[in-house]
């Protein structure tokens, strides 16, 4: 079970999938900030522009009844005070009509409970212990959100400062560049699926963004080493001593990679709703820093 | 050898100790697994930083507040220098909580200036008719839509407003009330004029029924010095045609003339009542506002997250699922992989699941969802190591080294990347633990000490117990290490 990754041949095939999903990215990243509603590089959730979001269970005897979410929209804001915040609602179900979920602008909780109560009048009885509730001012939001981009951008620079001071400048430049390409794809992707899915990003996708930046570099660092260690053996040339050292580590990388996936998978099938998203970015993040170290970072190593 | 029998005694003291520590102190819940409330609390100022000293005082009023309020085991504590939080577990209605935690409750006794005694009444008038259209505008609403009625308030607004000489901007009707009666207030409240006591000045506050009707009264008592100014600021309008009024953040809440009998002295004894036509419920609502003193910051309620029992069991449940569903994978993976050397990986992972829990009962960590998922991605990441150092064993067997050579220097080999390449993860939790929110501190926490964890039970850990197998000789064959298809090769 030897592995023998033709490194040095796919050179030019490797940097150039790596540039179209780059390019795919910024086309997103482009896309969503002009082309969208929502005028963002990324559809921002909740969590970041304030809102209120309601979801709870119907009772029901057998199987839940359907109903019309418009029809419900109407009678709900016949019955409200504030005509104003209702004009921006939304009401989906899920689970055969019984679970249903609403998003509003930021409401008060007294707001909200009248909202729940018209609720449980037009389609209930409604399990109140299955309800989840969350209301966040704008003002709070906006804080959420500086306060993500600042983590983002303190920990991306310690971990730059981390891997300048341990590699030589070369090794540390391409570990970094792999780094940044594995973040920009993800969040790449999460643009393309708030575009197309209407997917928001939470407080909790910047911290996927922050694990897989650790996560990623973590691999190349392996990586490296294993390159520098055999350098200075010397047994080959320069760049078949880089492929070799690739093909003894690929085993390890990809092993680990798999026992990390592991887990994130058994949390996306068997786990709560809300760490979805947060999951699936993870495990993106790893199968992309997984390429990345193994395939794109010892790549632009090689000389022409 | 017998240094590793040390560590084999250690390792099951620490497992022994582990189990007694979570059965004697059991993990604690978020909110979002046993269902419950938390809310956000802003302190809002205009200019400037909020400093140290405004935080605890806001967070003493907080806390006062909420302890009058009865709710059970609450939990208060303060993020990020400007905002606290404040925990309610179970069933409670955060509705109840917001209302008497989001209002300043600046208590202030003002004496009504001379010869407004018209103004006043015409005010009072007008309050009293906007106070009834408010009351009839939610009947309607709870009731039925009604747009003949609904237009009739309408009308009686439009009076009001034109009495007042004053319009609201709000473009409904509800909004326009609640405008119009602020303003009202507002008028009234300028028509007294401040006198030196305050909220400060009370010791104590309590409420009774009245005995003559239904309604509810608040009761005063005054610091020594706060009676003796109250007996002296009575004592001034005794008799006369100037009313006291006392003003709740701004709104009148009692406008009361104090009779000629105390012309002399004043009111004494350091007593008051308010009477306002309070419902049980808000005569409540004031005493516990009006104990706990005003805020010296006003604050805002900037987020509230309410989960149900119902669901956060169910939480829990889907994460116990997600665990242990992934220890099995992985541990399945690690048997296919590398049979005996596997097997001790996942002895390890067990240990290094009983720790981890062991030490959130102890440091105390409350486990949150986010958390959770940060302590299943842990242990793909606590297997990280024994892959590198398993691979680095594999390398030495292939190049003929005896089993105990090949264990020996696979450990010490893989021992510098290992440490070196989870510093990286520990670098992002540490930010993340200083910067995030309380959620994201969760995950941070859980992650980080995960990966500490791991250190010890991958190195130490799984050194020791395959020590202790090789012990036996019929562990010691090279191909319970290597899978069959290699090891012929």
């Amino acid at each position: 079970m030897k592995f023998n990754l033709e490194l040095i041949k796919n050179k030019r095939n490797i940097i150039g999938f790596s540039t179209v999903l780059i390019f795919l990215s910024l086309l997103g990243i482009l896309y969503s900030t002009f082309n969208t509603s929502y005028k963002k590089p990324i559809n921002l959730g909740m969590d970041f522009v304030g809102g209120t979001e309601l979801r709870i269970e119907r009772i029901c005897k057998e199987e839940c009844s359907n109903f019309s979410p418009d029809l419900v929209l109407e009678n709900l804001r016949e019955n409200s005070k504030n005509k104003n915040l209702l004009n921006n609602i939304k009401l989906q179900s899920q689970n055969n009509n019984k679970l249903i979920s609403i998003r509003t602008p930021y409401l008060s909780i007294e707001e909200s409970n009248n909202l729940i109560s018209n609720l449980d009048n037009i389609i209930g009885p409604l399990n109140y212990e299955s309800k989840d509730t969350r209301l966040i001012g704008p003002k709070l939001g906006k804080r959420l959100l500086t306060n993500c981009v600042t983590s983002l951008l303190v920990s991306l620079i310690a971990i730059s400062l981390y891997i300048t001071i341990r590699f030589d400048k070369k090794y540390a430049l391409f570990a970094l560049l792999a780094l940044f390409h594995d973040l920009l794809i993800v969040f790449g992707i999460f643009s393309w699926l708030g575009i197309i899915l209407s997917v928001e990003v939470n407080s909790l996708f910047a911290v996927s963004l922050l694990t897989i930046a650790g996560y990623s570099v973590n691999d190349t660092v392996v990586i490296f080493d294993r390159i520098r260690e055999n350098l200075k053996s010397k047994k080959e040339g320069y760049n078949e001593t880089i492929q070799l050292s690739v093909n003894e580590s690929f085993r390890r990388t990809t092993f680990t990679s798999i026992t990390t996936l592991i887990p994130l998978l058994s949390i996306i099938l068997f786990g709560s709703y809300s760490l979805f998203w947060f999951s699936l970015a993870l495990s993106l993040g790893i199968i992309i820093g997984s390429y990345s170290s193994i395939l794109l970072a010892p790549s632009l190593l090689l000389k022409d | 050898m017998k240094k590793r029998q040390g560590w084999l005694f250690f390792i099951i003291f620490l497992l022994t100790l582990s189990v007694y520590l979570l059965i004697n102190y059991p993990l604690q819940l978020g909110l979002d697994l046993q269902g419950g409330s938390q809310l956000t609390l802003q302190i809002i100022k205009e200019k400037g930083k909020v400093t140290r000293d405004e935080l605890e005082a806001v967070n003493s009023v907080i806390d006062k507040r909420v302890n009058n309020l009865g709710v059970s085991e609450s939990n208060l504590q303060t993020l990020g220098g400007d905002q606290l939080i404040l925990e309610l577990p179970g069933e409670q209605n955060p509705l109840v909580a917001s209302r008497v935690l989001g209002k300043t409750a600046l208590l202030e006794f003002r004496t009504q200036k001379e010869g407004t005694s018209t103004d006043l009444k015409t005010l009072q008038l007008q309050r009293f008719s906007i106070k009834e259209l408010i009351k009839q505008y939610s009947f309607v609403e709870k009731s039925q839509n009604d747009d003949n009625f609904l237009n009739v308030i309408q009308d009686d607004l439009k009076d009001i407003e034109q009495e007042l000489n004053y319009s609201s901007t709000s473009n409904d009707l509800y909004g326009k009330l609640i405008d119009i009666k602020k303003y009202v207030d507002k008028e009234i409240t300028n028509l007294f004029i401040k006198t030196d006591l305050s909220g400060k000045d009370l010791i104590n506050a309590g409420r009774r029924q009245e005995q003559t009707n239904s309604n509810w009264e608040v009761l005063l008592t005054f610091s020594n010095s706060g009676g003796e100014k109250f007996a002296e600021i009575t004592k001034s309008i005794a008799g006369t045609n100037q009313l006291l009024a006392i003003i709740l953040d701004g709104e009148s809440i009692s406008e009361a003339s104090v009779g000629n009998q105390f012309a002399s002295t004043g009111i004494t004894g350091g007593l008051a009542t308010i009477s306002g036509n309070f419902s049980a419920e808000n005569a409540r609502e004031l005493e516990v506002q009006l104990k706990g003193g005003s805020l010296p910051l006003p604050i805002e309620i900037v987020e509230t997250n309410t989960i149900g029992a119902l669901l956060g069991s169910k939480n829990i449940l889907k994460s116990l699922y997600a665990a242990i569903s992934g220890l099995i994978f992985v541990g399945i993976f690690m048997i296919f992989n590398y049979r005996i050397l596997g097997f001790v990986s996942v002895l390890s992972l067990v240990l290094y699941g009983f720790f981890n829990l062991a030490l959130y009962s102890l440091i105390p960590v409350t486990l949150t969802l986010p958390g959770i998922s940060g302590l299943i991605l842990s242990i793909g990441m606590a297997v990280d190591a024994n892959i590198l150092i398993f691979e680095r064993i594999r390398e030495e067997l292939y190049d003929g080294n005896t089993l105990t050579r090949s264990i020996d220097s696979g450990f010490q080999r893989a021992n510098s990347s290992i440490v070196d390449g989870h510093i990286t993860t520990l670098l992002s939790c540490f930010v993340l633990f200083l910067l995030g929110t309380n959620f994201v501190k969760g995950f941070a926490a859980t992650l980080g000490i995960g990966v500490l964890i791991s250190l010890f039970t991958s190195l130490n850990c799984s050194k020791t117990i395959l020590r202790f197998f090789t012990t036996y000789q019929s562990f010691r064959q090279k191909n319970l290490y290597l899978p069959r298809n290699n090891f012929t090769q």
